[in-house]
């Protein structure tokens, strides 16, 4: 089966300075892919290049077969990628109902059976249908990142890319979101984590791609890439 | 050739002019982000401050120096008393610039009427050279700026305090976080540039009558220069005020007076478009970043 | 219920807007049904502003040219075609919004702080442009524009019944921009205003409603340039710079734009307040400018924001901002 998303050849340069070199990356249907690596290995660039925030210097992003290299963040969305960001989470001026209508009023037409029929039933999911009413700033941080995930689901993608997920969260909460995240592939939405948090990675993904100074250094199954050399060099002294 | 010259400098002694406001703008908006539309008010009251010395019988040099104190000390109280809480939110700083400038008008116009006024020229001598007459009084103004321009650059490109400052300016945030006292900067260049408004102000009426009303045109041939040269980039500024006041010069010449201000809002319209961070590259300002 | 709740919203105006529009039924004065109709021209273009700013974030700093296309618009159709106010209305209404396009793309384009400063030079341009216009825009002096306004064979043009036409229209925008903000179109300005890349994030094409708020604006200001134009009988260059454009913005400022209360108050108190305090032009002018600086500096949702803020502090306060202080601490533990 061809992968839903597959990056090929992606680089990207600002300046003089390379942030991604050629990374080739296949995310399958159905899985929880994570996605590792120290602070300035290329993480964030890779999500904001695949979203649209920057444009690539090179390469190719194909999903489900269709090239979507380069375009705009908001066609991105509407293409079928959902993405949630580690800063912006909801609007805060606005109620926490309103948020995801919104968030619902712009996704493509048709599409697979819909999980969540409702901006209800998405609050419902995510444990928020009590604070409905009240408006997204003044909700405590956890809620405000459940309800980060809320929006990007509203938007019905088939593909969720999540850009550090639990900063700032207790363990409490991280598991709270663990376990939503891990029922998506069930609702038919693959996701990408990208994180450096290994605690984290090993709850979530079975398999893990590990990005070095902007280049791919391995992929493959949770625990054979965690006793690779070559990423236990890159971790060294981390908090593997 | 011998208008042409002429031209040249009455553009030069205009573009010196506005290059005293664009400096001020420029460096205001790099380092908080304010646009401060009334900085042409700054620059009228300048000149009223000039016309009410000179009209008292003082000297024009004095009258220059008190306008340039008055505008400066006007500065200091409006950032201390008004702008100094709008640096979070930059745009409330912009709309009480414009409540600024509808009262600081309308102040003078209480006080002193909304008539034109003009000083005697500071200097009466016109030199005749190979056909050319040469001005004395837009010698000076052109002389005068250039001097206080070097000057800035000199503090700003030579002394830690412009260094500081140039850091303030390119990243307000890193800047504070390197121990630079930020706040007292913006109080500073708050205060600079009022004073070189005083001194536009003080020039200007050295070269044509104003009334409570120049602040307007003046303000956006400034913020063009600004833009153009690129906001919080000054030796932009500097070049962009030389290509205004030149291109202003040549049309009044030529018989396209009535076209004069529309070239600034043209030229900066058409740069914001093709390169939208200015002919020679600026900041966007701080927290423009996200 | 949520319907009726928004409704709700819309009654305060429409209550107030029926009283304005008894005012007749006690003779006022010509001088304050002018003044009134002038105010309502205002309120009109401010319901516009209002979408644009309250709603979207973005200040427009040369409203008073979309105001004047419009205006222009009326005057040289009814002297080169002979067309009436009743078609002249959407011509002006729509050549407004193709100016709002034409700012409106590259001013966004530039984007950020830079958008009020292009707005503000189109504003400016177009003042010299219609100076510089020679017979055709009329220069300096502008244009009269002469013309019977009928509506049902009735004569319009008698103070009482312009004024009450006027307020038949700001009745319109009122409703217009109410049902602009109860509706999704509403709700997704306001995620644009409260964070852009959010907005892009979940499909929300920015740029183009960003454009989109500004040409809804420019219909608003263009219905104001033609009743204002078919008022005063005569239009010139100096009515739509860069001074009636910065009254505008103060008056939606003073008013507050996020409620649907805030142009009608807006438009109303800046006009009225000299008639009030009895002070002439250039004190009046000392006083708004104070006024906005006020506003901004300590009620930044406007007047009518601070005075609803105020009255529900003084209503329910209490133990609302007891459960505020009490929310702080404990999410501050987590």
């Amino acid at each position: 089966m061809s992968p839903i998303l597959a990056i090929s050849g992606l680089s990207k340069q600002f300046g003089g300075v390379t942030a991604l070199a050629g990374v080739d990356l296949a995310v399958e249907e159905g899985e929880i892919l994570g996605v590792v690596g120290p602070n300035g290995s290329g993480k964030t660039t890779l999500f904001n290049v695949v979203t649209g925030v920057h444009k690539p210097s090179g390469g190719t992003v194909l999903f489900r077969g269709r090239d979507i290299t380069g375009l705009a963040p908001h066609a991105i969305s509407r293409a079928g990628i959902g993405y949630t960001f580690q800063q912006a989470m909801a609007f805060a001026g606005l109620g926490v109902l309103e948020n995801v209508q919104i968030a619902g009023e712009h996704r493509r037409a048709g599409g697979a059976a819909n999980p969540w029929p409702t901006p209800q039933a998405l609050l419902d999911f995510v444990g928020l249908s009590a604070l409905g009413g009240e408006k997204a700033g003044v909700l405590p941080f956890g809620s405000l990142r459940l309800l980060g995930l809320a929006l990007a689901l509203a938007t019905r993608p088939s593909l969720l890319l999540l850009d550090e997920p639990a900063a700032g969260l207790n363990d409490r909460e991280t598991s709270a979101l663990v376990g939503l995240v891990r029922q998506l592939p069930g609702h038919g939405i693959t996701v990408c984590v990208i994180d450096h948090d290994m605690k984290l990675m090993q709850m979530l993904c079975r398999r893990l791609a590990v990005l070095d100074f902007g280049s791919k250094i391995a992929d493959g199954p949770t625990e054979k890439v965690l006793a690779d050399p070559k990423v236990l060099d890159v971790y060294l002294g981390g908090d593997l | 050739m011998d208008i042409f010259i002429q031209q040249f400098l009455n553009g030069l002694s205009i573009a010196s002019v506005i290059t005293l406001i664009a400096i001020g703008v420029t460096l205001i908006f790099g380092l908080t982000g304010i646009i401060n539309f009334a900085h042409g008010e700054f620059l009228m009251i300048g000149g009223i401050v000039t016309w009410l010395a000179v009209s008292a019988g003082l000297g024009f040099p004095i009258a220059v120096v008190l306008a340039i104190l008055a505008v400066g000390l006007m500065g200091y109280i409006l950032e201390r008393g008004l702008f100094r809480f709008t640096l979070e939110r930059p745009t409330n700083g912009f709309i009480v610039s414009l409540g600024l400038i509808v009262v600081l008008q309308h102040v003078v116009v209480l006080f002193w009427n909304p008539n034109q006024k003009s000083i005697p020229r500071p200097l009466t001598t016109v030199w005749e050279v190979g056909g050319v007459r040469i001005a004395s009084v837009r010698v000076m103004v052109i002389l005068i700026t250039i001097a206080v321009v070097a000057l800035s650059f000199r503090m700003i490109t030579a002394s830690r305090y412009g260094r500081a400052l140039r850091a303030s300016v390119e990243d307000r945030d890193t800047a504070a976080l390197m121990g630079i006292p930020v706040r007292r900067y913006i109080t500073g260049v708050f205060v600079l540039g009022s004073a070189l408004a005083g001194l536009g102000g003080a020039l200007l009426i050295a070269l044509f009558p104003i009334t409570p009303f120049t602040g307007g045109t003046m303000v956006m041939k400034g913020f063009a220069v600004a833009l153009i040269g690129g906001l919080g980039n000054i030796y932009g500024a500097v070049a962009a005020g030389l290509i205004l006041g030149i291109v202003e010069g040549f049309s009044a010449g030529y018989g396209f007076s009535q076209w004069t201000d529309a070239y600034s809002f043209v030229l900066m319209i058409l740069v914001l478009i093709v390169r939208p961070h200015g002919l020679f590259g600026g900041t966007s300002g701080p927290r423009m970043a996200s | 219920m949520k319907t009726g709740n928004a409704l709700r919203s819309l009654l305060p105006v429409l209550v107030i807007l029926a009283l304005i529009a008894a005012v007749p039924l006690f003779s006022p004065s010509n001088r304050f049904l002018s003044l009134a109709i002038s105010a309502g021209t205002n309120v009109i273009a401010l319901y516009g502003l209002s979408v644009l700013f309250g709603q979207t974030g973005i200040l427009s700093m040369g409203h008073a040219a979309l105001v004047g296309v419009g205006a222009y618009a009326a005057a040289i159709l009814a002297r080169d075609f002979g067309v009436g106010f009743w078609t002249a209305l959407p011509v002006a209404a729509l050549a407004s919004a193709v100016f709002a396009m034409i700012v409106g793309i590259p001013s966004l384009r530039v984007g950020g702080h830079h958008f009020v400063i292009m707005t503000f030079a189109f504003g400016q341009l177009l003042a010299i442009v219609l100076t510089n216009g020679g017979d055709y825009t009329g220069a300096a002096t502008g244009l009269d524009i002469a013309g019977p306004v009928t509506l049902f064979g009735a004569d319009m043009s008698d103070l009482t019944r312009y004024y009450l036409m006027v307020v038949a229209f700001v009745t319109a925008a009122a409703v217009a921009s109410w049902a602009i903000i109860h509706s999704s179109y509403g709700r997704t300005l306001r995620a644009i205003r409260e964070n852009e890349k959010l907005a892009a994030s979940l499909g929300i094409n920015v740029g183009r409603h960003k454009i989109g708020a500004f040409v809804v604006s420019g219909v608003f200001a263009g219905i104001s340039g033609v009743l204002l134009a078919y008022f005063l009988g005569h239009i010139s260059p100096s009515q739509f710079s860069s001074f009636p454009s910065i009254y505008l913005a103060l008056m939606v400022m003073i008013g507050g734009a996020r409620l649907i209360e805030g142009p009608l108050a807006g438009g109303i108190l800046v006009a009225f307040l000299p008639e009030v305090l009895n002070l002439d032009p250039v004190q009046s002018r000392i006083v708004y400018g104070v006024c906005l600086i006020a506003v901004i500096m300590l009620l930044p949702d406007g007047l009518i924001g601070g005075i609803v803020r105020a009255l529900r502090v003084a209503f329910s306060g209490k133990p609302k901002q007891e459960a505020e202080r009490d929310a702080a601490p404990s999410e501050a533990r987590q």
